[in-house]
């Protein structure tokens, strides 16, 4: 028995002549609650695509529970939230969820699935006539129903707003404190950071980084410092307290940092050379490919 | 399957396009033809009350099965529903067999609607064994135009789908005898016309409605247009499963 609930070896899958994933490699443990963390573009949805052998690879094997990804589907025991799936049109929610938990071995109560899902002032509503964050919901509530052993979220809380987002992750962490196996997929390291165990980092369709959410914060967290400076510029900027890096474009200046106040409360002593201060959260872009940068 | 072929059951009854063009229009036309052409004299073993029914029966079933297999898979692979199904743990063939099924059965209400207004506003009379019959090889008999629209659903996108199902149910109606007996078409029109779906699909209707069983070549026609269709249909899914 395998003990794995994915096992990537070597995949790789491209669209033409551009790599989506690129000899990627990975292992989920049973249970785990993992988070596949990477820019637009970085081969989440194409390795989510894969585990549910909506994809085919070009190179590598795909492992789900011991087998391949169409006898994991087909026997119920993967199931998926897509950012692009849709609903039948016309139907209600709670009809949908019935159909869908009808064609599972083991379903979820339906009150329970709309409970966890928050659909239970919903359950009478057409799928048609469902806000973005509302469909979200029942792409959940959807995926959740056949009570799978292994859950794939694609971008789970695109178009939720910031309530709905906080009860997700509530569920969420429930149904992997009751075992599941969840694998999600996110461009957000906040999300990454409070819904996982373990943070994946993809960028161009490679694994960079790997590691418990605190590790992968402190290498891709940070934030940026930017300021204008009349005058000379000073030295020493790279020796302020939390600065890791530092860029000069003429007047302006960018400092990353992975203690930003600290870095700010330094530069208030020469507040009367600074203007236009800015702090922002790292570029996760950046982050990103300064860690591809790393790992070649 | 037989719950997905539900849902698509209850879906319908909400779905008001569905309801006016493949339900209420043949009822309406069926009204409009008999009154005018009603007082002809009857010809090959049918009143033409008996016969103009027939021919919107045929002609509303037709539509239906189109309308409720084309359009609708165009949409769903656009909306993303046929892509949340590949997740599921629902065999493609089976989802295509309660599809074409769902569709053929979308086309009953139209023949049963046209027939009950025939008995009901022109006093129709036909044997309890021929309504059955017919209603039984009205059923079967759509096979082909669920293929069509299981292809045509694979093809086009839903824009378009809609526009180039009730394009092709005119086509293949207008020349069906359908519209107006075959035999005052020119004739090559004839020759045509009895190669088409739609003529053998209603020829099945009237032939029962004149007591006579079915005829080997309809219903060897409707076969071959049924696989013919139906094998270009499942090439088509079977390449794009994603």
């Amino acid at each position: 028995m395998d003990h794995h609930a994915v096992r990537l070896e070597g995949v790789s899958k491209r669209f033409g002549r551009l790599p989506a994933v690129d000899g990627l490699d990975l292992e989920i443990p049973r249970g785990a609650t993992v988070a596949l963390l990477g820019p637009n573009g970085a081969g989440k949805t194409t390795t989510v695509k894969l585990l549910l052998g909506l994809l085919e690879p070009d190179a590598g094997r795909v492992r789900v529970l011991g087998g391949g990804p169409h006898e994991a589907v087909a026997g119920g025991r993967i199931a998926a939230m897509l950012q692009d799936g849709g609903f039948m049109p016309g139907v209600k929610v709670i009809e949908l969820l019935r159909f869908a938990a009808g064609l599972y071995p083991d379903p979820l109560p339906l009150d329970r699935v709309l409970a966890v899902a928050g659909l239970g002032e919903l359950a009478g509503r057409r799928v048609d006539r469902l806000s973005g964050g509302q469909a979200q919901r029942v792409r959940f509530a959807l995926a959740l129903a056949g009570n799978p052993e292994v859950l794939v979220l694609d971008e789970p809380t695109a178009a939720m707003d910031v309530s709905s987002r906080r009860d997700f992750w509530a569920a969420m962490r429930q149904e992997a404190a009751a075992g599941r196996t969840v694998l999600f997929a996110t461009h957000y390291l906040e999300e990454a950071e409070e819904g996982s165990d373990r943070v994946v980092v993809l960028a161009r369709g490679r694994v960079v980084a790997d590691g418990s959410p605190a590790r992968i914060k402190a290498a891709v967290g940070g934030r940026t410092v930017r300021f204008t400076f009349r005058g000379p510029l000073p030295g020493g900027l790279d020796r302020l307290p939390g600065v890791t890096a530092v860029e000069v474009h003429g007047d302006r200046v960018l400092l990353r940092s992975a203690d930003a106040e600290a870095t700010v409360w330094a530069l208030y002593d020469r507040r009367d050379w600074l203007s236009e201060l800015e702090v922002a959260g790292a570029d996760l872009e950046d982050a990103f490919l300064a860690l591809t940068a790393a790992a070649a | 399957m037989t719950a997905y072929l539900r849902l698509e059951l209850v879906r319908t009854l909400r779905d008001r396009r569905y309801l006016i063009m493949t339900i209420a229009m043949p009822v309406a036309l069926y009204l409009l033809f008999s009154s005018v052409f009603g007082s002809q004299p009857p010809s090959d073993g049918l009143t033409v009350d008996v016969a103009i029914m027939v021919s919107m029966a045929t002609f509303g079933a037709m539509g239906a099965v189109l309308a409720a297999s084309g359009p609708r898979i165009a949409q769903e692979r656009g909306n993303g529903w046929l892509r949340q199904l590949a997740t599921m743990p629902l065999a493609a063939r089976d989802l295509l067999a309660a599809k074409v099924l769902a569709a053929m059965t979308l086309g009953l209400p139209a023949v049963l609607l046209v027939s009950l207004t025939g008995v009901a506003v022109h006093g129709v009379r036909l044997a309890g064994w021929r309504w059955l019959a017919m209603a039984g090889l009205l059923w079967v008999g759509t096979a082909p135009f669920a293929a069509l629209g299981a292809l045509i659903g694979r093809l086009t996108d839903g824009d378009s789908a809609y526009g180039l199902t009730s394009g092709i149910w005119f086509a293949l109606a207008a020349p069906s005898g359908m519209w107006m007996p075959v035999r005052i078409l020119p004739r090559t029109l004839q020759t045509v016309a009895q190669a088409l779906p739609s003529n053998r699909f209603a020829e099945l209707g009237w032939r029962v409605a004149a007591g006579h069983g079915p005829a080997l070549s309809d219903g060897l026609v409707l076969l071959a247009w049924t696989a013919g269709l139906g094998l270009l249909a499942m090439a088509g899914y079977r390449r794009a499963a994603a």
